[in-house]
């Protein structure tokens, strides 16, 4: 079992250093294959960080950019996609101050920057069915109860819960304390919970 | 029982997989005995279920166009590496013949200039004219047709830019 959990963590670090490595040559042919790996992941998050599918997109591009430019700084030690999203979110944080000055906790209260859930529905639209009707219901209600929660929270969630990090690569990626991340991951699986009973009832 | 224990359970169910042996084993034993823990851990599950089922995708277009983009990028910054290179080669080869060849150009000028017979002040000034003419053309040219910074990647060269 040991022998099994080494092997891995080799594999996992061999793979590590070969992106970083990729990077620091900037090989077009890494970039693409990693721009395809993550696609879903990352818009994804971007989408639940910024709240607009559409500056989600633009976010997606300019942090692929990013990863260009600065991939020298990625350090193999860490999972690349823990590296990635921290350049996707202070990306995310610089154009939000940069559109209005407020901090990322400012949000909390812009109702108005709250986005529709229909914003948030897959690009992908598939033949009408029943079920697939009440799974974009399902899927909408708890979109919506997403976006309701602040966006520390929310993103501490979706990373934990959609993304599958583990508790200190969230503290990696976010630059908060183990015992933030703990308390966020809490305070917003509660919020969640009621906004999603709020919802049904 | 006391409500700090709820919380704490409750705090161990938010934090999902990955716990130590002990705590759950501590967490597994508390949801056995108090049922409001248990429905808030079946509850926590359904919210993650349902989170992890959210059908959010990114098209093959978004895909196509991001990688079409930072290709284009990667070129750019390539060139413009390429052509930083060749200004710093450039440079020490300049730096190298200068260091070889001034004490051999001044001592050619202070022969031309008693060969003509003209002042020491003569000669020195037209050795130092000699020396920046170059550089004063070379920056002139470089300003009348602008250089690399010009037409960098920094704006204006059709990428998509923030909204």
């Amino acid at each position: 079992m040991n022998a099994v959990a080494y092997c891995f963590m080799n594999a996992m670090e061999s793979e590590a250093s070969a992106i970083a490595r990729g990077l620091r040559r900037r090989d077009p042919d890494l970039l693409d294959r990693l721009i395809e790996q993550y696609q879903h992941r990352l818009l994804r998050y971007l989408v639940y960080l910024s709240g607009d599918r559409e500056l989600a997109e633009d976010l997606f591009q300019e942090t692929w950019i990013r990863v260009l430019e600065r991939g020298h700084q990625y350090d193999p030690k860490y999972e690349f996609s823990t590296w990635l999203y921290a350049v996707a979110r202070n990306l995310t944080i610089d154009y939000l101050r940069k559109k209005r000055p407020v901090s990322l906790e400012g949000l909390m209260e812009d109702e108005e920057h709250a986005p529709r859930p229909s914003q948030l529905e897959p690009a992908d639209t598939r033949p009408m069915a029943w079920e697939v009707v009440q799974q974009h219901e399902q899927a909408e209600r708890i979109s919506a109860a997403l976006i309701g929660i602040p966006v520390e929270y929310r993103e501490t969630v979706v990373l934990r819960f959609q993304e599958g990090l583990a508790l200190e690569e969230i503290a990696t990626v976010t630059g908060a304390k183990l015992g933030t991340v703990k308390s966020r991951l809490y305070r917003g699986l509660n919020l969640l919970m009621s906004r999603l009973k709020g919802a049904q009832a | 029982m006391t409500r700090d224990r709820h919380d704490e359970a409750r705090e161990l169910i938010a934090l999902g997989e990955g716990l130590a042996d002990a705590k759950q084993a501590w967490l597994r034993a508390h949801l056995d005995e108090c049922e409001a823990c248990r429905n808030y851990a079946e509850a926590a599950d359904g919210v993650v279920r349902a989170l992890r089922s959210l059908p959010l995708a990114a098209d093959s277009r978004l895909v196509r166009a991001t990688q079409m983009r930072v290709r284009f990028h990667a070129g750019r910054l390539r060139e413009s590496r390429e052509r930083l290179w060749l200004v710093g080669m450039a440079c020490l080869g300049v730096g190298l013949s200068a260091t070889l060849t001034v004490p051999l150009l001044w001592r050619l000028f202070a022969w031309m200039g008693a060969w003509a017979g003209v002042s020491s002040w003569v000669w020195q000034a037209g050795f130092a004219f000699f020396w920046i003419a170059p550089t004063l053309v070379v920056s002139a040219v470089l300003l009348a047709r602008g250089t690399h910074l010009s037409n960098s990647h920094l704006g204006g060269n059709g990428e998509k830019q923030w909204r």
